[in-house]
Parts: structure tokens; sequence; C-alpha cells
């Protein structure tokens, strides 16, 4: 009987030219999209690798130089585009593609996307994800509104119902009909993108697990699917009319795809303010000079080290020690940005990290956040994955420092003017990103997952109180 | 067959049915005669179980509607003035998907087809878009409906109103054929030609009530007539 329901439920939606012509243009915009998408990962997984290995080439080809001016030469790295992000590209336009690895300070990433994007343009920033998280789910509304409600004028209900048909058999039936109708479009959009996904092949910091974080994105968004097909069918069995239940259900698509990331934004905002970058920069600042906790300001540290090291090795001049005081007192330098840097980009990645849980939990209220939680995270264009890059960078560039002040310590001595062998900056290893596994993406998903579990049920719950409504209402 | 016993209807401050006492049985065709609002529909529908009986009960093959609503409706049909069909299917569609809906997934495209023949539409029709359809056509599929899904009662509110004369004196022939085959026929009509001619017994309803029972047979059509309007007067 469900076969049948299913059967008929597709006919009739399949021949409504109302669905062709909106599934033929969300089918367009999908596949557009993720054409585009395909081919600006492309375009810029091409431009980052090509700009860094100009950057370390020149590092290695800088010839004799003194280490710490080769310090502050520094490295460009660039971040890897995942292989997913033709589906989402997530925050990616709006942070910074490439960070400068120099020495004494960790640089914030530069050059984002947006800013090289006139304000109107943002509009037509047209990927899979935004057609996925708005479009699909208002064809979904478009063709399920009129289900019962139609039905209910149409005559067709009382006559549907005289013949014995369980109601809530007929809910469900509805609900896989317009799966099935939405399947002819969707069914052949995730084998493309599967195909895409193929031909991009493992991208940069590609972790092998690029099937899995496919599939599971599939499930997200089905599920995100599911919600919209049983909240449209049961407000249809519930509303007085059609034109009331479309009316219900363009509210709610207002809501959740447009106002609720707003809200939820604003509400991080005001909940977890985070420093304006000025403030965030002016106390890194204050740190390095003026010290923190128990840490005195810059001068007294270096005079605290330079006694220390003469004490313990029981000389009165630095010139006498054994290793050129001028590498140590530099690497010192570094030990003690790296605290600052730790303690406040440590800080800020908490707060970060609050906002962002602030907007998986609001998720209860729209299901978008949840699923653009999760979509982000599952295609690793997520701010956490931002910052497990710039992590990984900034390890590498006090990695760089190290080995630069530990040669200037080994081969050269106090006051003298040292000149290094170009052969030195090879001993720098390349900088090279591994992407994290798909447990460690999903580590911090599970209330987006959770959020998205109990607007399924909310949207089955809604669907069976509608069709028993139905019945007394015919 | 058809069986209502004091079976009432009443919304707030008015009455749309009281005690009405009427059985149908298999082979019989009851025709319920009355002015709009005397309370034939509500009868229907209280068969049909769409609304709830205040008291009394409406029992389907000795099974009360409102106890077991899903199992009785699988033994009736009902055929409404206007018989509401999906507009971008086929009657042959349409039809499949009804007896489907109603448990008789099993036709095959001949049987389908079979049927439909039987209510009198023609073949060239069946795979027709009903939004093409006429009234007539439409109260057909109706029928054959009801005949895929083996009914043995049928409830009609209206059948035939607004139905050419060819077109209803058709329909009756498909009601008679019905009755033959054992079918328990309820009728709600304001055609009183149709009523004499077809029914085994004709109600007279006035506001709720069913003021008098009658054999046609006994009658010619000026008799039910009179009889029809004294009741409508007094």
């Amino acid at each position: 009987m469900l076969r049948a329901i299913v059967r008929k439920e597709v006919r009739e939606t399949v021949r409504d030219g109302r669905f062709r012509w909106g599934a033929a243009l969300v089918g367009l915009l999908l596949f557009l999209s993720l054409a585009a998408g395909f081919a600006h990962r492309k375009e810029v997984e091409r431009a980052h690798a090509s700009a860094q290995a100009m950057s370390w080439a020149q590092w290695l080809e800088q010839g004799d130089k003194n280490p710490h001016s080769a310090a502050h030469y520094g490295i460009y790295v660039f971040r890897p585009v995942s292989s997913l992000s033709f589906v989402d590209r997530g925050v990616d336009p709006y942070m910074g593609v490439s960070t400068w690895l120099e020495s004494h300070y960790q640089n914030p990433f530069e050059n984002r996307a947006v800013q090289d994007t006139p304000a109107l343009a943002r509009f037509a920033d047209l990927t899979a994800a935004s057609t996925l998280q708005l479009l699909v789910p208002l064809l979904i509304l478009l063709l399920a509104f009129r289900s019962f409600a139609g039905e209910r004028e149409q005559g067709t209900l009382r006559q549907l119902l005289s013949v014995g048909v369980n109601p809530r058999r007929l809910a469900t039936g509805k609900v896989l009909g317009v799966g099935a109708a939405l399947a002819i479009l969707l069914v052949p959009a995730a084998a493309v993108g599967a195909l895409a996904l193929l031909m991009a092949g493992p991208g940069g910091g590609a972790t092998g697990d690029e099937g899995l974080r496919y599939i599971l994105l599939l499930a997200t968004y089905l599920a995100y699917f599911g919600i919209f097909t049983a909240l449209a069918i049961g407000v249809s069995a519930l509303a007085s009319s059609s034109r009331t239940a479309l009316a219900l259900l363009l509210c709610f698509w207002i809501g959740n795809g447009l106002l609720a990331p707003r809200i939820a934004s604003d509400v991080a905002r005001s909940q977890v303010p985070l420093p304006s970058s000025l403030e965030f920069q002016a106390g890194i600042q204050a740190d390095l000079s003026q010290g923190f906790d128990a840490h005195p300001p810059r001068e007294l540290r270096q005079q605290i080290l330079r006694d220390s090291v003469l004490a313990a090795h029981d000389v009165a001049d630095p010139a006498e020690l054994p290793f050129n005081f001028a590498g140590l007192s530099l690497q010192s330098g570094e030990d003690f940005a790296n605290l600052v840097f730790d303690r406040r980009f440590g800080a800020l990645g908490r707060r970060v990290e609050e906002q962002l849980e602030l907007h998986r939990r609001l998720g209860l209220l729209a299901p978008h956040l949840s699923v653009r939680s999760l979509s982000m995270a599952l295609t690793g264009t997520d701010p956490a994955h931002h910052e497990r890059y710039a992590g990984a960078a900034e390890e590498h560039r006090r990695l760089i420092q190290r080995i630069l002040n530990e040669d200037i310590m080994a081969n050269s001595r106090f006051g003298e003017t040292y000149i290094a062998d170009g052969s030195l900056w090879a001993r720098v290893p390349e900088f090279e990103y591994q992407g994290p596994g798909i447990r460690w993406s999903l580590a911090g998903q599970g209330t987006a997952a959770a959020g998205l579990l109990v607007w399924l049920l909310l949207g089955a719950i809604l669907t069976r109180v509608g069709a028993t409504a139905v019945a007394r209402r015919a | 067959m058809l069986k209502a016993e004091n079976l009432s209807k009443r919304y707030e401050g008015s009455t749309a049915l009281s005690d009405l006492n009427l059985e149908v049985n298999p082979g019989e065709i009851y025709c319920l005669l009355g002015a709009n609002g005397a309370g034939k529909s509500t009868t229907i529908r209280l068969f049909l179980n769409f609304i709830q009986p205040s008291s009394g009960r409406a029992t389907v093959d000795g099974v009360d509607v409102t106890k077991a609503p899903l199992e009785t409706k699988k033994v009736l049909a009902y055929i409404p003035e206007q018989v509401m069909l999906y507009p971008h299917l086929s009657a042959l569609e349409n039809l499949e998907y009804f007896a489907a809906l109603a448990g008789h997934e099993h036709y095959s495209r001949k049987e389908l087809e079979a049927f439909l023949l039987r209510s009198g539409l023609q073949a060239d029709a069946h795979a027709q878009r009903v939004s093409t359809y006429s009234k007539g056509m439409r109260q057909k599929v109706g029928i054959a409906i009801a005949l895929a899904k083996r009914a043995r009662a049928l409830l009609l509110d209206e059948p035939t109103s607004g139905l050419d004369p060819e077109a209803s004196n058709e329909f009756s022939g498909l009601l008679q054929q019905l009755r033959g085959d054992g079918v328990a026929i309820l009728m709600a009509t304001h055609d009183l030609f149709r009523a004499k001619e077809l029914g085994s017994r004709v109600g007279i309803m006035r506001r709720g009530l069913l003021r008098a029972e009658l054999d046609p047979s006994t009658l010619g059509h000026a008799d039910l007539e009179r009889i029809y309007l004294d009741h409508m007067h007094d």
C-alpha cells in the first residue's frame, strides 16, 4: 500500500509543471555550484601550492647570511584546501589563507577572500552548501505544502479516507513520496559530487577518509531534508488551508535559513564577546614588554637570564661562555613569547569555541545551524580546522627559530658578525600539513547532531499528530 | 447490512439528525428524500465515520463504525455528488490508487480496465487525465472504485444531481446491476423520479427526522410527490 501511495505522489509531482520548473532550477543551481566549487578549489589549491613552493625555494636560496636575519626573512605558508570544500567552503572565505613564519612573532592569517570581494558579490557567492541548506528545503516546502491541505480542498481527501486508508500510513507514504520525487534530483547530484571527489583526489591535508566524510555528509543532508519534509507534511495536515500551510512553512523557512544565523551570531557575540584585533595585539605587546603573572618585564627578564647563565658557568662575561650567548638569549626570548602566544591565542581560541558551541546549542531552535556546523566539520572548513592549521604553522615557526638560534649558539662567538653557510637553510624541514581524521573533525559536533535528531523527531511527531487530525477533520 | 439505531447528531444549538432508525439489506436500494439540511448527508457521513454520532450508533455488517472505522470502510463505497479524483492522473491510475489503498493492490491492468468498462467508461478514455472528464465520467470512475474494492454497501450522496438525463439513466442502470449483485445501497437524493424508479424503499426526511418510510412499488409518481410535499409543508 505504501508503494502505491509513493508511486501516486511521485506521478502527480512529476506531472506538475511547478515541480518540473522548480526542480530544474534548483538542480541547475546545484550542478553549477558543484562545478564552480570544484573549479574554485582546484584553482586555489594550485595557487596556494605554487606560492608556498616559491616561498620555500626563496628560503633555500637566500645564500650565506646571518641565521637571525634569515629568521626575519621567514617563510610564507598557505593553507591547503580540503578536498570536500567544493561542497562547503565553510568559513574559508572569511579566514586568511596565508601566514608569515618569522622570528619573535605569531603572525595572524592574512588575505581573506572576502576582502577581495565587493559586498554585493557575496550574494552571488553560490556554493553547493547554500543550495542544499536553503534552496532544496524551499523546493521541499513547495512540493509538500499542498499534500494534505490541497487534497482536502480538492475533495480527494474525503474520497481517500472513505476507502478506509489508515491516515498514518497515508502520511508516511506522502513523506516517502516527497523523498522519491526529490531523489530524481538529488541522486544524480550526489553521484556528480562523488565523481568530483574522486577527480579532486587527495587534496592538500587529505586524510584518506574523504569517502566516509562524503557518506556522512550525504546522511546529514538527508536528515535535514527529512526534517523539512516531515514538518511540511505535518503542517499541511494541520493547517486550515493550503495557503495557510504555505505561509506558515515559508515563515519557518525564513526564520530557519535567514534569521536564525543572524540571531545566533548576534547572541554569540553579545554573550561571548571577543576582543578587537587591536585590543588583542595590544594585550600581546603588553605581556611581552611588561610580563604577566610572576613573569617580570623584558629588561628584568634579560638581566635575570644573563646573571643566571653566567653564574651557572661561573664566568663573569658572556664572551667567556662555551657557546654564543646571543643565540641563547634569542631562543629565551622566543620561549617567553611562545608562553604569551599560547596564553593569548589559547584564550581567544577558547572564546571562539564557546561561541561556536552556543551556535550549535541554538541549533535546537533552527536546524540550519546544526546542519551548517556538521557540514563544515565534515568538509573540514570550520573554524576548528583553521585553528588546527594555524597551530601546526605556529609549531613549525617555533621549530625554525629553534634550529636557527641553536646554530647561532653552537657555531658563532659572542659579539662577532656571524655569517652562516647557505646550506643551513635546508636543515629546516619543509612545512607539510596533515589534516585531521574524521574523529577529530566530529569531536565537537555532538550538540549539532543532537539538534538535527531532535528536529527529525519533532517532524515525525508533527506528521503523526497531523495524520491523526486529518482523520477527524475530513 | 447498513443499520442506524437511534442515530443522532447534535451540534451546538441545533439537531442535524435525531433518533434515526433504518436498515438497508443486501440487494436493497434505500432512497432518502428531503430538502437541503434534512439530515441526509449527515446520515451518510455518520456511516463513513467522518463525524461522530452524539448518540445511537451506525453499524455496517453488524460492526459499529466508530469502533472499527477502517474495517467498516473496507466494506463501504462512497460516491458523493461529485466524485473527487486526482486531475493529473488518468482514470486507470486513479482507480489503481484507490483500489490499492482499499487493500487491493493485486489487480492487473486488464482487471482494472474491466472495472472501468463495467462502469460504462469507454476504453479510449481510460488513459486520459481525469481533468478532461465530464461529471458523468467521474461518477463512473466512482462506481469502478466500488466494484474494484468489492464494496458490499454503497453510500451515495446526490450522485445524479447535475447529470444530464441520459447519464443519469445510465447511472441508474449501474445501480440496478449492483443491487442485483447483492449490494446494499443507501442513496440521498432530491430526484423523486429516480427514487420512485430505483428505490426498494423511500424515506422522507425533514429537519433531522425520518418522517415516513414508503414502498414506492405501491405508489405512482404523482402519489410520491404529493406525500413528499405534504411532509414538507405541515
